[in-house]
């Protein structure tokens, strides 16, 4: 494994020329405020430098007590990506690549990366935020510590960002799409939001999923699950119905629009997808002392 | 040995009638509403599945294997039986895996370190290769 990796030659980050020249030769991203950090407190100036560009005024001084460790003398990616989502933005991790890097910034999307100025073997971590790149000299210019749009090699800042195994994020608006967005990192990253309740974020979230690729099931499942942890079980049911036409090989969706049903009353109907999503035959049901009324009616099982 | 061999049926049979408890209750027991997160992790598991799958139908690909005496059917198996999380690395390998070599030579050299290197049990990161020790 060692002798493979020293094989691998210097540039192999790059990527292939072709793809290269889809991309703007150079890139700046104007909207972001620049913040020099103090004393070891990259973290809260790399994450008001990100929120800046989405017009949110914090500040490094007001971010320290959320992101900032006094002990550690440094801030959690975890916190970091946290307090990017209490904002409502929807966070968007890239698949660690130069290209997908590339494509961001030329999409005006501010990146925050991670770097290790140190050694593998005593790391000194460090974040900074990605404001442009430059391919025809090869560099990538980059707000960090005290420097207003550094200029790093390619190699160099490669070498950095291998250390901290090229962590990056950008953080936009719900109803944004990341131009290296794919299908199921992108509807996690939604989904991420609706487990910290940034509910409206997240309902915005899964509508731009759903526009993009109609094809992805779990859109729709979130909006669902969405109207329902809203309190609003009949909107719940709608999306769950819709769901389970379009996908009735989804046995989750079944199973809760089963829940739903059962919320609003629709007993029958409620059981009938019960036994959809239990993959059973449906039986004859015996004869319920109050019918549903026809607004609960779904589709059969597959 | 003959112990083993009287205690085998046993423990089958125990397995299975655990196995199917916790498939029927698994089952019946749901009333509740199933998270986003886990139809995506369950369908990221299958799309990780799949494009293990596709790249082994490459034909430069078959053709390597068969000369280091693999066969497609072996692997697809052993791509079957892996686990989510190792699915999950094996494809985060292979994204930053070097762009410029070619398709082949990168899925030949993760089968040659994760597959047979795992069968000689020098490196454990799978554990769906029984050891040749």
């Amino acid at each position: 494994m060692l002798l493979l990796c020293a094989c691998a030659g210097q540039s192999t980050y790059m990527p292939a020329q072709s793809v290269l020249q889809q991309l703007p030769s150079t890139t700046y991203v104007e909207q972001v405020n620049f913040y020099p950090q103090d004393d070891y407190q990259c973290g809260p100036a790399s994450l008001a430098m990100l929120l800046s560009q989405r017009r949110f005024a914090d500040t490094p001084e007001s971010l320290k007590g959320r992101v900032y460790l006094p002990q550690r003398q440094g801030s959690l990616q975890v916190e970091m990506v946290a307090a990017a989502r209490e904002h409502g933005l929807l966070v968007y991790p890239l698949n660690k690549s130069l290209l997908a890097l590339l494509r961001e910034v030329a999409a005006g999307n501010a990146v925050l990366v991670m770097q290790n100025l140190g050694f593998n073997w005593m790391p000194q971590w460090h974040y900074a935020v990605v404001v442009g790149y430059d391919l025809n000299t090869q560099e990538i210019i980059v707000h960090s510590g005290t420097q207003k749009a550094q200029r790093e090699p390619f190699s160099l800042f490669m070498r950095l960002w291998n250390r901290s195994e090229r962590w990056a994020v950008i953080a936009l608006p719900a109803d944004q799409l990341p131009a290296s967005a794919e299908p199921l990192a992108y509807l996690r990253a939604a989904s991420d939001l609706e487990q910290s309740r940034q509910l409206d974020a997240a309902k915005r979230a899964y509508t731009t999923a759903l526009n993009a690729w109609p094809e992805q099931a779990a859109a729709r499942f979130g909006l669902g699950n969405v109207a329902w942890t809203q309190n609003q079980p009949e909107q719940a049911v709608a999306q769950f119905r819709t769901l389970v036409s379009d996908f009735p090989t989804l046995k989750a969706g079944w199973n809760n629009l089963a829940v739903a049903l059962t919320a609003v009353g629709c007993t029958q109907a409620a059981r009938q997808a019960e036994a959809c999503a239990n993959g059973m035959p449906v039986q004859t049901a015996p004869p319920l002392p109050k019918a549903d009324p026809l607004s609960c009616e779904i589709p059969a099982c597959p | 040995m003959t112990l083993i061999r009287t205690v085998k049926p046993i423990i089958s049979i125990m397995l299975s009638a655990v196995f199917m408890l916790t498939t029927i209750s698994s089952v019946s027991a749901r009333t509740s509403m199933v998270g986003t997160h886990e139809v995506i992790a369950e369908q990221q598991v299958s799309v990780d599945r799949e494009s293990l799958k596709k790249m082994l139908g490459d034909q430069d690909v078959q053709n390597k294997l068969a000369t280091m005496g693999v066969s497609p059917e072996q692997v697809e198996q052993r791509i079957n039986s892996l686990t989510p999380s190792e699915l999950a690395s094996f494809n985060s390998q292979l994204n930053t895996a070097p762009s410029g070599a070619g398709v082949v030579g990168i899925i030949v050299l993760f089968l040659l370190v994760f597959i047979l290197t795992d069968a000689l049990c020098v490196t454990n990161i799978f554990n769906f290769v029984h050891c040749v020790r």
